[in-house]
């Protein structure tokens, strides 16, 4: 209970008007009651007791929690937290090659940055993950549903329905493979309709918006509990522009990674952002690197940088806490993103050719 | 500062405090620095009281300056040396972690900071069988990981009696137990660090054995996510947090022998600059060792698990040593 002054979250003025009067500690403070505050350090009475209220919050939830109450903070030892981890599904990318060197897929709980080139894929991925997040739980899903923050406008819903039409057909194929009734079932609610019901559309057109966007979210997501998936498709792009202060970028950056770790914490759910690349010119020569500056690459809990080797598309995993960094290569097809086909496999490779920046228009045969 | 208040020693009355607070002495600073016998005449008091609180006052209030032969044999039956459970590192930090110390491990995004940290949790949970808090504010604490590096060690340890079924179940045990001592806080915030560090004091100070154990080692992981967002801008409350913060980990790892590790990011001045210490010049006064972790790439494009440690502030260790570390 010997709380010091300044560490309690009250605002500067009135910590420093507490400082200079002599308190030191959270007692002392309520010991003096509001009526002798407000005489000592000169404010009104609603002042001083809304200052007590959150001193005693502060104090008390103290006490509560030594005493074993629950309370708010987020403590257990390594063994519950293995535990949980071992039950905790991941969200899928339909890319076994990438799905192995994430540990899985997509952590929930995790915040995922993937940076990479224009037309590398980014988005696609984004999109990928918004349908895949749905998948029921009896096919190793998550069977949750996603919100999509977009402040480039490259969110396409024809893709969507593409990619959300293919993953239903996949489904279906295993379905019948398997013969077993709460396959069934659980196809009955996963239909195309259903998937785009599921996915909430936000569009951020600066940075204010996009703050005020997040700030709102926690709400949303209480109203919205089945919601596992956050994407942000363009976290750079807002900030990259008409920022004199540097140092208010980066401030705003920190305060925005941890209000989603916050997010991606308290409701289960995993944050996934893209970001750009950009150059760093070197003595002898020029990297491309994720942009947003050094202390932004410690934002992201896992890394993912998406590049070109000649016309194949790499992932690498930068940056894990439990995966080794690898790269591995990936196709993005008509269905969405894929695995890279052995080149035994004529019929997938025909499209690629023909301009390998985009995925191929031309309709291909049935895989 | 601490403003007079009746109870405070015994001799010291509400009538004397408001007769004080009437000649304008409010705090102990004000009264122990005044010429009392002025201060009898205009208060109309006794001397002799005020005398007598005044030595209470003190006794109370001030440092008391101590022996070097004694401080020596207070830190030397206090202080405790932890293996990290990397030997390179341990040469490095002059045979390991002393308690009562902040050390500091630093680098870029992707240098393993949290996987040093993870092992050391493991070893000093599985070696020493000593307790450990990790306070956790970027959501890198994997718990898969950590029983992976604590299967590693086991098993190090096991090789040779592999035969006798009995030991397999005997490391599994061995690891529970040692997954079960690492206690791991989410701290997302600075006044939720703040609380959890409070939590921590008072219990370790109240010495309630059930939950914390004889608890030797604190992580903080990292140290830059919570105070950034503070910092910048036009205001300075950032900079008193941070020190607020600082004066807590210290203090703790004094009065409890604890030792205490934090992470921290790099940044640069421009984007060509060196790359150099976050928080500026104020933190780089809080940690006594400093260890800058490296990739031995220059760019992510080639994938290893070699990291470079060099050593940047040591109190004991001439700077400028270097170590190979390899994450595993």
């Amino acid at each position: 209970m010997q709380r010091e002054v300044g560490t309690l979250p009250l605002a500067p003025a009135l910590r420093a008007r507490l400082a200079a009067a002599g308190f030191q500690t959270a007692q002392e403070l309520l010991d003096t009651g509001p009526c002798g505050l407000s005489k000592e350090i000169g404010i009104s009475r609603e002042e001083a007791l809304e200052a007590l209220q959150v001193v005693r919050q502060e104090c008390h939830g103290d006490a509560a929690r030594t005493a074993g109450g629950s309370g708010a903070t987020r403590k257990c030892t390594a063994l519950e937290l293995l535990e949980e981890e071992q039950t905790q599904g991941f969200i899928i990318t339909f890319c076994s090659a990438l799905d192995n060197i994430l540990g899985g897929g997509v952590q929930l709980t995790k915040i995922t940055e993937i940076c990479g080139a224009p037309g590398v894929g980014k988005t696609q991925l984004c999109m990928q993950l918004a349908v895949d997040v749905q998948i029921p739980e009896c096919f190793g899903g998550v069977a949750g549903e996603a919100v999509f923050i977009d402040t480039e406008g490259s969110f396409m819903v024809d893709r969507v329905v593409d990619i959300a039409a293919a993953c239903v057909q996949h489904c279906h194929l295993i379905a019948e493979a398997q013969q077993e009734e709460d396959l069934r079932k659980a196809l009955e609610t996963f239909s195309l309709e259903n998937i785009l019901s599921h996915i909430y559309y936000f569009r951020c057109r600066d940075y204010t918006e996009l703050l005020a966007q997040v700030y709102l979210l926690p709400e949303f997501l209480s109203e919205h509990s089945m919601v596992r998936l956050v994407v942000i498709d363009g976290i750079a792009f807002p900030f990259r522009h008409d920022f004199e202060d540097l140092s208010l970028r980066t401030r705003l950056l920190n305060g925005l990674a941890q209000q989603l770790i916050i997010i991606a914490n308290d409701h289960k759910s995993a944050v996934v952002l893209t970001n750009q690349m950009t150059t760093r010119i070197g003595q002898s020569q020029s990297t491309l690197v994720p942009a947003l500056g050094e202390s932004w690459g410690h934002a992201a809990t896992v890394r993912l940088i998406l590049h070109w080797d000649n016309s194949q598309r790499l992932a690498t995993l930068y940056k894990s806490p439990s995966q080794k960094e690898s790269t591995i290569a990936y196709h993005i097809t008509s269905h969405g993103f894929r695995d890279v086909q052995p080149p035994a496999v004529t019929h997938s490779t025909e499209g690629t050719e023909l301009n390998p920046r985009k995925r191929p228009r031309t309709e291909e045969g049935k895989q | 500062m601490v403003v007079l208040r009746a109870g405070l020693c015994p001799g010291l009355t509400e009538d004397m405090i408001q007769l004080l607070r009437a000649n304008g002495i409010r705090t102990v600073v004000d009264f122990v620095s005044s010429d009392l016998e002025d201060v009898a005449q205009k208060c109309s008091l006794s001397y002799k009281a005020l005398v007598a609180v005044r030595r209470v006052l003190l006794a109370q209030f001030s440092a008391f300056p101590a022996n070097g032969a004694d401080l020596y044999e207070e830190l030397k039956s206090s202080t405790a040396i932890l293996p990290t459970g990397s030997p390179s590192l341990d040469q490095l930090l002059d045979s390991g972690l002393y308690t009562g110390e902040v050390t500091e491990l630093m680098g870029a995004p992707g240098s393993g900071k949290t996987q040093v940290c993870l092992g050391i949790a493991a070893s000093v949970s599985l070696g020493l069988k000593q307790h450990v808090l990790f306070l956790d504010s970027t959501g890198g604490f994997t718990a898969s990981r950590l029983y992976e590096m604590l299967r590693a060690q086991t098993e190090d340890e096991e090789e040779q009696a592999r035969q006798v079924l009995g030991r397999l179940r005997l490391c599994f045990v061995l690891q529970l137990e040692a997954l079960q001592r690492i206690q791991v806080v989410r701290v997302f915030n600075i006044y939720e660090l703040l609380r959890a560090l409070q939590e921590l004091r008072d219990r370790l100070s109240q010495q309630v054995v059930s939950s914390v154990g004889p608890l030797k080692m604190v992580l903080l992981d990292s140290v830059s996510a919570v105070i950034y967002p503070l910092l910048g801008g036009r205001q300075s409350e950032g900079l008193a947090l941070m020190m607020q913060l600082s004066r807590e980990l210290k203090t703790l790892a004094r009065e409890f022998s604890l030792a205490v590790v934090v992470t921290n990011q790099v940044t640069r001045d421009s984007s060509t600059g060196p790359l150099k210490p976050a928080l500026g010049r104020a933190w780089s006064f809080v940690p006594s060792t400093r260890v800058l972790l490296e990739s031995k790439e220059a760019t992510w494009e080639k994938a290893t698990t070699q990291r470079a440690a060099s050593l940047v502030k040591s109190p004991r260790q001439p700077t400028g040593i270097q170590v190979e570390l390899d994450l595993g």
